[in-house]
C-alpha cells in the first residue's frame, strides 16, 4: 500500500529531485573527488588521498582565516540578533511613521553587496570620507581600517550587520507580532513588571524564531566574502582574510583546485559543527522547550 | 462569470505563431555574416580596434564574411576563463588574449604552436615586433602567442604640484624622487592635502621597480629568487621610509590600481607609477583637475646604479593565442595576422594601445597624438616582466606582497621580511 503510494507520488516529485541532484548533489560529489586529487590548468588530476585536507589544515594562513571567520561570525551574528530583537520590540511597541521606518530598516537588504561596500569605502575613506571628516571635526577617534587590522575587522563586522540586519529583524518582528496580546494582559494582571513580561513571555515565545534566524545567519555569515574582499582584499598582509577569501585565492588566483575543494568541504563541516553545537547549547538552555 | 476565455488566443494560433517565430529566429543568422569569430579579451583590446566608421577591421570583416564577437573580462578573470575554455574538449573561442607571465609549460601546451602558421602564412614584417615580447611568448621553444599590446610602467608626476612645492624638474635618481615626494607631501594652495606618492599595494610591480632601482629583483629572468638581497632590502627600506614620512598614504595597504589614477587626477598625489598608456586618461579634461599638467618620465634608478646598469622598468605584455581545441583555427589566424599588421598596430596605438612594433613609434601621427611615445619607446628597450612565468608564480607573488606590506607598514623589520620572502618562496620555485 505504502509502496504503491510512493510509486504514484514519485513521478510528481521527480523534477525537484532531479534538479537537486543536478545542481547540488552531483557538483558536491565532484568537489569531493576534486579534493582528493591534485590538479590545475593543463595538469591531469592525480589522486593524493587526504593530502589536500592535511595541507589546508596545517597551513598557518588557513588557521588565521578560520579564526577571523569565527570571530566575525560569532560577534556579528549575535550583535545583529540583539539589535534586530531590540528593533522588533521597538516597532511592536508602536512607533510614529512606522511604515516609513520599516522601509528604512529593510532598505539595506535591497542594496547589492558590491554597491554597499563601495558606499562604505567612500564614507569611511581614511583621508576624505565624510564620516571620517565628521568624526575628526568633533575630535573623536576615527576608524583607521586601512592600517589597523582590528579596525578593519570592526568595519567588516559593522558592514555585514548593516547588510543582513533586515533578515534577522523581519523574522523576529513577525514572530513578535504573532504573540497574542492576551498573554501580556494576563502577565500584567498577575503583577509582572515589563522586564518580567519580556523574560517570561516575549523571550520564550520568540525563541524558535530567533533560533531559526541565528542558524541561517551562522551559515550565511560563515560564507562571508564580498564585504572583506572588496573592502580590504584580506589585507593588510592577510590579517583580515576569511575562509572564503582563502578558498577564492586557492581556486582562482593560484589555480590549486585540490586544496580549494578541500577548503570548501572543511567550510561545510565547520559551519555544520558550529550550527550543530549552537542548537545543542540552546536545547540544553531550554529555549526550544518554550513552545 | 463569462464563459468566454480570457484571451482569444487559440491552440492552433499559438502553435502557428510559435512555429513562425522559430522559423524567423532560424533564418536570422542567414541574414548576418556567414561566420563568427569569438574572441576572449579585455575590454581595452576591443576598444582600441575602434568601432563604426573607425573600425580598424572593417575590411577584414568584409573580406572574410565574418563577424567578431568579443567576450571581455578584467585581467585575472579573463585568464581564468581562458584557461577553463582551453581545458575543455572543444571551445567556441577562436582567439584568446594571454598575459605574458601566465603561460607555464603546462598551460602553453593547451595552445596552438603558431610557428607553423607563421611559416605558411606569415605576419607582415614579423621582425618589426619587439624581440623581447616575442621571446616572452615563446615557451619550450614554441611560439604560442603573437604580442599585441604592452603596458610599460613610467613615473607620472603632477607638474603643477611640483611647481607649487618649488621643484623645477622631475627626479633623475630614486633618491631625488624620495626627496621630491617628501616635499610634495603638503597642503596645496587649493586646500587639497597632497601625498607625495601613491602606489597600489596588491601588485608586485612597485616593490619590484624599487628593487630594480638598486640593481636587484624579486625573481630574475633565469628564475633566481632574490638575486641581490641587499638591493631588495634597499628598495623595501626606501618604501618603508616613504610610508614613515607620510609620502606614501596611510591607506597604502588598501590602495588599488584605480585609486592611483583618481588620486593623480584629483591632485591628491604628486607622483605615481602607471603604464605610459594611461597618460591620456590622466590628462583627460573631463576627468582630471590637471589636464595637460600630468607628465611622465622613466622611473629613475638609484644614484648607485646610474650610468652603470640600465634601469629595467616593468612591462606587461598581452598576446593573441589560438586554443588547441578551437573550431576554426584558420579564421583565428587570419584575425591575428590582420591585427598584427603595421596598419592596425599603428591604428591601435593612436587609439591608446602600447604598440608592439618598433616602427610604430617612428610615426609622426602617433608622436603628435601621444607626447609620451618617445620616452615609452626608450623605456621599452630595457623593460622586462615583473617576474617570469613558473607554475607557482601567483602564490609566490602573493607571499612576496604579504611580506612587503609587513615591511612597509613597519610590522616587520625589512631584513626579516626579505629573509621571510627567501625562505617562504624558495619551495615554490621550479627545481
Amino acid at each position: 500500500m505504502q509502496l504503491q503510494r510512493t510509486a504514484r507520488i514519485l513521478p510528481l516529485l521527480a523534477p525537484v529531485h532531479l534538479l537537486i541532484l543536478s545542481v547540488i548533489v552531483l557538483p558536491s560529489l565532484y568537489v569531493v573527488w576534486l579534493s582528493l586529487n591534485t590538479s590545475s590548468f593543463g595538469q591531469a588530476p592525480s589522486f593524493v588521498g587526504l593530502q589536500n585536507y592535511w595541507r589546508v589544515l596545517t597551513d598557518p594562513a588557513f588557521h588565521s582565516a578560520l579564526l577571523n571567520t569565527v570571530v566575525l561570525v560569532v560577534v556579528a551574528v549575535h550583535l545583529e540578533l540583539a539589535v534586530g530583537l531590540g528593533m522588533a520590540l521597538l516597532f511592536a511597541s508602536g512607533l510614529p511613521f512606522r511604515r516609513f521606518l520599516l522601509v528604512a530598516v529593510l532598505a539595506p537588504y535591497a542594496v547589492s553587496e558590491v554597491t554597499a561596500v563601495v558606499m562604505w569605502r567612500f564614507l569611511f575613506d581614511p583621508d576624505a570620507g565624510p564620516i571620517t571628516l565628521a568624526l575628526r571635526a568633533f575630535g573623536l577617534p576615527t576608524l583607521d581600517w586601512s592600517f589597523e587590522p582590528s579596525h578593519a575587522m570592526g568595519l567588516i563586522g559593522l558592514l555585514t550587520i548593516w547588510l543582513h540586519l533586515p533578515f534577522t529583524f523581519v523574522i523576529v518582528y513577525a514572530a513578535r507580532l504573532a504573540i497574542p496580546g492576551e498573554l501580556y494582559e494576563a502577565a500584567r494582571i498577575d503583577g509582572a513588571t515589563r522586564w518580567q513580561a519580556f523574560r517570561r513571555v516575549t523571550l520564550p515565545l520568540l525563541g524558535p524564531a530567533m533560533l531559526i534566524a541565528l542558524l541561517f545567519r551562522y551559515i550565511f555569515a560563515f560564507r562571508l566574502f564580498s564585504e572583506a574582499w572588496l573592502l580590504t582584499k584580506g589585507g593588510p598582509a592577510r590579517s583580515t582574510e576569511v575562509v572564503a577569501i582563502y578558498l577564492y585565492q586557492e581556486a582562482f588566483s593560484f589555480n590549486a583546485f585540490g586544496p580549494a575543494a578541500a577548503t570548501a568541504w572543511i567550510m561545510v563541516l565547520a559551519s555544520l559543527l558550529l550550527a550543530g553545537a549552537y542548537v545543542l547549547l540552546l536545547r540544553r538552555g531550554g529555549i526550544s522547550h518554550a513552545h | 462569470m463569462s464563459k468566454m476565455p480570457a484571451t482569444t488566443l487559440t491552440r492552433r494560433g499559438f502553435i502557428a505563431g510559435a512555429a513562425g517565430t522559430g522559423a524567423l529566429l532560424a533564418a536570422g543568422p542567414g541574414l548576418a555574416a556567414g561566420k563568427t569569430l569569438n574572441v576572449l579579451s579585455h575590454k581595452v583590446h576591443q576598444t582600441v580596434l575602434g568601432s563604426g566608421d573607425a573600425d580598424l577591421l572593417k575590411e577584414w570583416r568584409k573580406a572574410n564574411d565574418a563577424e567578431i564577437a568579443f567576450t571581455t573580462f578584467d585581467s585575472n578573470p579573463l585568464q581564468d576563463r581562458l584557461f577553463r575554455e582551453v581545458s575543455l574538449k572543444e571551445t567556441e573561442y577562436g582567439v584568446g588574449y594571454l598575459i605574458d607571465n601566465r603561460p607555464t609549460s603546462q598551460i602553453a601546451a593547451l595552445f596552438e604552436p603558431l610557428d607553423a602558421y607563421q611559416s605558411k602564412d606569415a605576419i607582415e614584417d614579423f621582425g618589426d615586433i619587439a624581440a623581447g615580447l616575442v621571446q616572452g611568448m615563446t615557451v619550450d621553444g614554441k611560439l604560442i602567442g603573437i604580442p599585441v599590446r604592452h603596458a610599460t610602467q613610467g613615473l607620472f608626476y603632477n607638474e603643477a604640484l611640483l611647481e607649487e612645492a618649488g621643484i623645477s624638474a622631475p627626479p633623475t635618481t630614486l633618491e631625488e624622487l624620495i626627496e621630491q615626494a617628501k616635499k610634495t607631501t603638503f597642503t596645496a594652495k587649493a586646500g587639497t592635502p597632497v601625498t607625495g606618492m601613491v602606489l597600489a599595494s596588491d601588485l608586485a610591480v612597485f616593490p619590484v621597480m624599487f628593487a630594480r632601482a638598486y640593481g636587484g629583483d624579486f625573481v630574475s629572468p633565469d628564475l633566481k629568487l632574490v638575486p641581490n638581497r641587499e638591493a631588495l632590502e634597499s628598495g623595501l627600506a626606501a618604501l618603508r621610509g616613504m610610508f614613515e614620512s607620510g609620502s606614501l598614504p596611510r591607506s597604502y595597504a588598501t590602495t588599488k590600481n584605480d585609486d592611483q589614477v583618481t588620486w593623480l587626477q584629483q591632485g591628491r598625489a604628486a607622483f605615481t607609477v602607471l603604464p605610459f598608456a594611461r597618460g591620456a586618461q590622466l590628462n583627460n579634461a573631463e576627468q582630471s583637475k590637471f589636464p595637460g599638467r600630468i607628465k611622465a618620465v622613466e622611473f629613475p634608478g638609484s644614484a648607485a646604479i646610474k650610468g652603470k646598469v640600465p634601469m629595467s622598468s616593468v612591462v606587461e605584455a598581452w598576446a593573441m593565442s589560438i586554443p588547441k581545441n578551437a573550431k576554426d583555427k584558420a579564421l583565428a589566424w587570419s584575425f591575428i595576422r590582420e591585427v598584427s599588421s603595421k596598419r592596425v598596430t599603428l591604428g591601435m596605438a593612436i587609439n591608446g594601445n602600447g604598440p608592439v612594433r618598433v616602427s610604430s613609434y617612428a610615426d609622426a601621427g602617433l608622436k603628435a597624438k601621444n607626447p609620451l611615445a618617445e620616452v615609452e619607446a626608450k623605456v621599452l628597450k630595457t623593460a622586462r616582466g615583473a617576474f617570469p612565468p613558473f607554475p607557482e608564480a601567483a602564490r609566490a607573488q602573493a607571499t612576496f606582497l604579504e611580506e612587503v606590506q609587513l615591511a612597509v607598514l613597519g610590522r616587520k623589520p625589512v631584513k626579516d621580511a626579505v629573509s621571510a620572502i627567501i625562505e617562504r618562496v624558495k619551495p615554490m620555485m621550479p627545481a
